[in-house]
């Protein structure tokens, strides 16, 4: 009996299946992939914020030795986009320019120094347009017009009432309104973006490699704007290096790629540099929320209404389905029957904003959890009791017809409450600095794909051959989550081997099922469920070979760590080997798979829009920030940060704990440090300097508190643990920092510009105050 | 596409006066120590040099002495060396401070005292890849025509962002600098000048070869305002000395981040015993605010970086005199 | 122009023809195929190049090739020994120190480097050490648990031979 095979697999803290490669150096991303002999591509980038196209001559550049090819608008007439109904994107840019740094021509050259020289050699003539770069300039009256089917510039508007809100502001005794503006951020993933594709004019066939998070996506767009049989292209995700959501969209590199290999016949290598890849953005959008809540004098929330205004970038994207999910994730957490949203999400001349972890809902919990605590201060209610009032009673649906089966919160703010000796500590912990608390959710998987074709959401599938080895196959992208490795816990749970036994072979078109891809949390739940399904198809088949050996009903046949044996007499005992051999030799190799379909009833309200937000289970979340602020410089030091959150069970405790870990701190990142800034539509903070990722230096002790909810209809009883717990983390510190200074700020990130400015002015009030 | 470097020759000189020929016969070259701000500028293209004069090899930059007379770094020292020096750094404070406060880790053990001194100004419109200059029809300090921070002024204000300029100011330091025309030692607050297009006083052909401090006596601190805990540079940094005499204690100070070059800051009386500290010290934090002119050269509020160093100039000399915060 | 330098690279020796204004990430990667070192931002930034050059870390996209004759390189590729992973490597593997595993080359070597002049670092010397290495995926914490474990781990061997002696 192998070591590996004697526990369970699931619940157990497991390295990463393809943790080995990574810590040495084996790990190939794109850059590494073998490119000695590919051309080298390279982007021509719009210099303006908005512009007509007069002319591109590249006559120049195609005469330069080394040149093998350039591509312009002219080369892709096809729009994409990743909602099918909003494609309004090209990958070159033809007629108008709306972003500066949007691709208007590319190159493949025999090496780099060609590549540059040639871009050099392009000629772009332009007539510039007015431009608008904010929600509020692009919403003036006079505003110029960024799509002529759009406006007022607006992408979508979305209305929703759900209850009677006026009833509820009615039954409050407190009403409080608040507006907040949060910065745009970006992803940062460490990996720049990059791109290897390789055309066989012989054949006329495309593969393709590239950082993507969603292979799917990336294929049918390729097909899509290369005019391509979907059956000639493979595509291919090697090691990636960090998405969280940056590269969920097809992106324009990738389509640009492609037409360089198929012009050149040959391989091309595209690697962006740093600003190139927070040029190509899709980052979170730079958002208003203007928040009115009704409030009992005992914490009851009576009712809600939220304003939200993103500006969402030149093209449409992802633009609706985040503005969905901004208004649609109000609800979900608490028990809220009244509730009106309006959204508006907008047209700026700024690179296109897109899917970024914890997609759709972050500033607006910010804004949420800023004013219960402004709220339950003016009640004098703790902010506990608060949340406490308003929990969900699980199963239920909620007012949008959003599925709740599973709900550990209250349990997620105990142990947080308890963690950070909360009532102890709160308010005593001396000048400067301060205690503060949120919480937050996030879907498992959006119940409805944005791609709908009626396929079932996840596919795996599942060999078994004469060496005893399984291997599973899924399209799912492991981006660094880890989702390889709960593929092969779950089947080594499921099947009782050792992990040891299991190979997992993933992202590649030509060999691995389809998969909807990595976003919305969605692989834990979907891909786990269907791997399990996978592996009991497998072990049906393993068992019936067991029972026909043993000469028993395969009803009475135990398999436990690798050995067969039938309930009750311990003599007979057969070996995995052995009884792979004779399920083998019955049918020769055996292929099996196991899909997941989410039921019509977790996808949402008949409402339009009512798909976003909808999902088979929430994670929630709950956290307490200890802060220290520098009342001379604004400088606000996090100290310590408790954090809990209900993944519904935790197949992976090793990866959970990262998970949350990571999470929370991106959180951090976003409230303290992070924004993307715009001088004239030029991004002012395009590298790692001026982007401010957190360093280690200044990254606390997180401490996690893992809550089990067990949702009935998760893999093992898992949601999702990837993304709920960062939107906390915001909210968490702005009430801290309120704690430890008395200011309410209205603004994301805090920097210390902006902190001491609003301590400042803080103060002025409070001495005018004072005087009167 | 990844940037990727322009084309030069790459010259290791064994001795500092093969360096200085090598300055003299080749007009285009430039001198590189750690490289860790020459060829960053480089892979953004804001620099054109045909040679680049390492001076990784030349041992007479690399001497490090201290004895009654004070300490002599050379320009070559690593941060990472001086650092870890067995020296007495007791009154060295303000020094260790910010040799600490540069950058990353990593960074300081390539990078050099005098690359730290000589490093170019920063400006928000300067420190971007070709594409984005281009973009933006350059600037002033480079191929341009206008400053985009100060449209109608006639000088670039890019900002000077060494951490180790202040410290060294404010103990005294003095640099020797070898030249076509022979050597010379000027005090280090004249090795600057206030333009950004333009900051150092160094003449063609000139390779800075150490720094001396004096024998330092008093207390010394180095503080600096960033939004991250390493790699940033200044958004302001301040250093400050404290000398106690039969007089009283007077104090040094020098602000960096916040102009063209370091500015020096000193009080004109020292703190006796008659003086209300907070009077004392809240005039400092003026005298601070009314020294220093922070521009847009970052997207931090240029008052911001003002009404910070300011105070946290006054706060460090507090914990100097020994004086409690307010 | 170009010049030929002798370099030992993870013990191996080498030399090569390389142009002046070639830097040392691409010599590594183009050049000795040991795409380990990782590009993660466009110059000086990130820590992700991070490689040691005679002993000390290096970050190798501001590193001229050129000036690297006659040191000796270490990167991610040398630490294991016969396969088997060397203490950083395990410890991050098992402690979940690299999540999408990006910037762990850059962070085992700056780490390696730290243990090796101090093996028994505090949480504070650990940031200290790694504060020019950014990581985008862990937040840190399983990084700063990688590390004490696998400096657990050496003190350990080393322990360990001491009392065999
Ligand atoms: C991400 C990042 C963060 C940084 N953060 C900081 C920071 O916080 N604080 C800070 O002070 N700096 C910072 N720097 C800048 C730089 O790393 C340091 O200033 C470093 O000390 C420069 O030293 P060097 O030896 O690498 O200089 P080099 O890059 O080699 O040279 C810099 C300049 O000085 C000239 N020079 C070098 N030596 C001499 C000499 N002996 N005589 C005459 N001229 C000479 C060069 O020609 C060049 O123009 C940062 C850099 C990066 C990339
Ligand atoms: S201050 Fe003006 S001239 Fe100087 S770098 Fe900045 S924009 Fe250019
Ligand atoms: S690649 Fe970012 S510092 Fe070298
Ligand atoms: S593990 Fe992904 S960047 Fe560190």
């Amino acid at each position: 009996m192998k070591d590996g095979a004697k526990r369970h697999a699931v619940g157990q803290p497991a390295p990463l299946i393809d943790g080995i490669e990574k810590v040495t150096g084996r790990a190939r991303y794109t850059a590494d992939l073998d490119h000695g002999d590919a051309l080298v591509g390279a982007i021509l980038r719009s210099p303006v914020s908005h512009g007509r196209i007069l002319r591109v001559d590249t006559s120049r550049a195609e005469a330069l030795d080394g040149v093998m090819a350039v591509v312009t608008g002219d080369d892709c007439a096809v729009p994409y986009g990743v909602i099918p109904i909003a494609q309004n994107e090209y990958p070159l840019a033809r007629d108008r320019l709306r972003y500066r740094g949007e691709p208007v021509a590319a190159v493949a050259a025999v090496d780099a120094k060609t590549a540059r020289r040639a871009l050099d050699l392009i000629v772009l003539e332009i007539e510039e347009l007015p431009a608008v770069h904010t929600s509020d300039e692009a919403r003036a009256p006079d505003a110029p017009r960024l799509h002529d089917n759009k406006p007022g510039n607006i992408e979508r508007e979305v209305h929703h009432v759900f209850g009677n809100p006026a009833d509820g502001f009615a039954q409050a005794d407190l009403v409080r309104e608040a507006s907040f503006s949060c910065a745009e951020v970006n992803h940062a993933m460490m990996e720049p973006h990059a791109a290897l594709a390789e055309y066989d004019p012989e054949r006329d066939r495309l593969t393709f490699h590239s950082v993507t998070q969603v292979p799917f996506y990336v294929h049918l767009t390729l097909a899509r704007c290369l005019e391509m049989d979907a059956s000639r292209i493979r595509v291919i995700k090697p090691f990636v290096g960090g998405g969280f959501g940056a590269r969920t969209e097809t992106l324009n590199f990738e389509i640009i790629t492609a037409l360089l290999a198929r012009k050149a016949g040959a391989r091309v290598m595209m690697r962006l540099s740093r600003e190139e890849s927070f040029l190509t953005h899709r980052g979170r959008p730079q958002t208003d929320v203007h928040l009115k809540i009704g409030m009992t004098g005992k914490g009851r929330i009576t009712a809600v209404e939220a304003e939200v205004t993103m500006a969402g970038g030149a093209y449409a994207g992802y633009g609706l389905v985040t503005i969905l999910y901004a208004g649609a994730l109000l609800h979900g957490i608490y028990d809220i029957a009244n509730v009106r949203y309006d959204g508006w999400r907008v047209y700026t001349n700024t690179p296109p904003c897109g899917a970024m972890r914890g997609h759709g809902t972050v500033d607006v919990r910010h804004a949420f959890e800023c004013l219960l605590d402004r709220m339950s201060r003016k009640l004098g209610l703790d902010p506990f009791e608060v949340r406490r009032a308003n929990l969900l009673n699980a199963p239920l649906f909620t007012a949008n017809g959003l599925m709740v089966n599973s709900y550990g919160l209250d349990e997620c703010l105990d142990r947080v409450e308890k963690a950070s000796n909360w009532h102890e500590r709160k308010g005593r912990l001396g000048p400067g600095r301060g205690l503060g608390m949120a919480c937050s959710h996030y879907v498992s998987g959006a119940a409805k794909p944005v791609h709908w074709t009626g396929e079932p959401h996840a596919v795996v599938s599942m060999k078994l051959d004469f060496d005893g080895g399984i291997t599973v196959f899924t399209g799912a992208s492991d981006i660094g989550q880890g989702s390889s490795t709960i593929v092969a816990l779950a089947t080594a749970e499921i099947l009782s081997i050792g992990i040891e036994r299991i190979r997992v072979v993933a992202n590649d078109s030509a060999v691995t099922p389809k998969d909807n891809g990595s976003y919305s949390s969605r692989v834990t739940f979907m891909v786990g469920n269907a791997a399990i399904e996978a592996a009991r198809a497998m072990r049906e088949k393993l068992v019936a070979a067991a029972a026909n050996k043993l000469e028993a009903d395969p009803e009475d046949i135990l398999c436990e760590a690798e050995t067969f044996s039938v309930r009750g007499s311990a003599q007979s005992m057969l070996g995995f080997e052995e009884v792979a051999l004779a399920a083998l030799a019955a049918e020769g190799t055996i292929n099996v798979k196991g899909t997941f379909s989410t039921p019509p009833e977790a996808q949402g309200g008949k409402h339009r829009g009512g798909a976003v937000g909808a999902t088979m289970g929430f994670s929630y979340g709950a956290q307490v920030v200890e802060v220290e602020v520098d009342r001379d410089t604004g400088q606000v030091m996090v100290k310590k940060v408790w954090a809990a959150l209900d993944c519904g069970y935790a197949i992976n405790p090793l990866a959970v704990r990262g998970q949350i870990e990571g999470s929370v701190w991106m959180g951090m990142g976003q409230a303290l440090s992070e924004e993307t800034a715009y001088r004239e539509g030029l991004q002012s903070h395009a590298g790692l300097l001026d982007y401010k990722v957190p360093t280690i230096v200044e990254s606390p002790d997180i401490e996690v508190f893992i809550v089990e909810s067990i949702d009935p209809n998760g893999p093992f009883g898992a949601k999702e643990a990837g993304e709920g717990a960062l939107s906390g983390f915001p909210p968490a510190l702005a009430n801290a920092i309120a704690d430890a200074t008395g200011v309410d700020a209205d603004f994301l990130p805090f920097t210390p510009d902006r902190l001491l400015e609003a301590m400042r002015k803080a103060e002025k009030a409070r001495k005018r105050e004072a005087a009167q | 596409m990844t940037e990727y470097m322009p084309e030069f020759e790459h010259l290791v000189p064994a001795s500092l006066d093969e360096a200085l020929a090598v300055l003299a016969e080749r007009p285009d070259s430039r001198v590189c120590a750690g490289g860790t701000d020459l060829l960053v500028n480089m892979r953004r293209g804001l620099v054109e040099a045909g040679t680049l004069v390492d001076l990784g090899m030349v041992d007479a930059l690399r001497i490090l002495k201290q004895d009654d007379t004070g300490l002599t770094i050379g320009a070559g020292v690593t941060l990472a060396a001086l650092l870890k020096a067995d020296l007495d750094w007791s009154q060295l404070n303000a020094l260790r401070e910010a040799l600490a406060a540069v950058a990353g880790p990593t960074h300081r053990e390539m990078a050099t005292v005098g690359g730290n001194l000589c490093q170019d100004t920063r400006c928000l419109y300067y420190n971007q890849s070709e594409w984005w200059r281009r973009s933006n029809d350059y600037c002033l300090k480079y191929r341009g025509e206008t400053c985009h921070v100060a449209p109608k002024g006639n000088r670039c204000r890019a900002a000077y962002c060494g951490d180790l300029a202040p410290a060294l100011m404010v103990l005294g330091a003095e640099v020797s600098i070898a030249g076509p025309d022979g050597a010379r030692r000027v005090g280090i607050g004249d090795l600057f000048a206030e333009d950004g297009a333009d900051h150092l006083k160094l003449k063609a052909g000139e390779i800075l070869v150490a720094v001396h401090l004096p024998r330092a006596e008093g207390r010394s601190t180095y503080g600096k305002i960033r939004q991250r805990g390493a790699i940033d540079f200044p958004l302001a940094g301040v250093a400050v000395s404290c000398r106690g005499r039969d007089d009283g204690l007077w104090f040094s100070l020098a602000v960096t981040g916040t102009n063209s070059c370091p500015v020096m800051v000193e009080m004109p009386a020292p703190m006796t015993r008659d003086d209300a500290a907070d009077v004392f010290f809240r005039d400092m934090s003026r005298r601070v605010q009314k020294a220093v002119s922070p521009q847009r050269t970052t997207t931090v509020a240029p008052h911001f970086r003002r009404l910070s160093v300011s105070a946290l100039a006054a706060r460090l000399a507090r914990g100097l005199a020994g004086v409690a915060d307010p | 122009m170009s010049r030929i330098i002798s370099v030992t690279i993870n013990g191996r020796s080498y030399q090569d023809l390389v142009p002046d204004n070639m830097l040392l990430i691409d010599y590594l990667r183009e050049r000795r195929h040991l795409t380990g070192a990782k590009q993660g931002c466009d110059g000086g930034e990130c820590g992700a190049c991070t490689v040691l050059v005679n002993g000390a870390p290096r970050l190798s996209c501001i590193t001229l090739a050129s000036s690297c004759d006659g040191v000796n390189i270490e990167t991610i590729e040398g630490q294991a020994r016969g396969g088997h992973l060397s203490p950083l490597q395990r410890a991050f593997h098992e402690l979940l120190g690299a999540q999408c595993g990006y910037c762990t080359p850059g962070m085992i070597m700056a780490a390696e480097a730290l243990l090796r002049r101090n093996p028994d670092p505090d949480d504070d010397q650990i940031r200290q050490a790694l504060a020019g290495n950014i990581c985008r995926c862990t937040g840190y914490g399983a990084i700063i648990r990688a590390v004490h474990a696998a400096a657990l781990m050496m003190r350990e061997d080393l322990a360990g031979a001491e009392v065999g002696r």
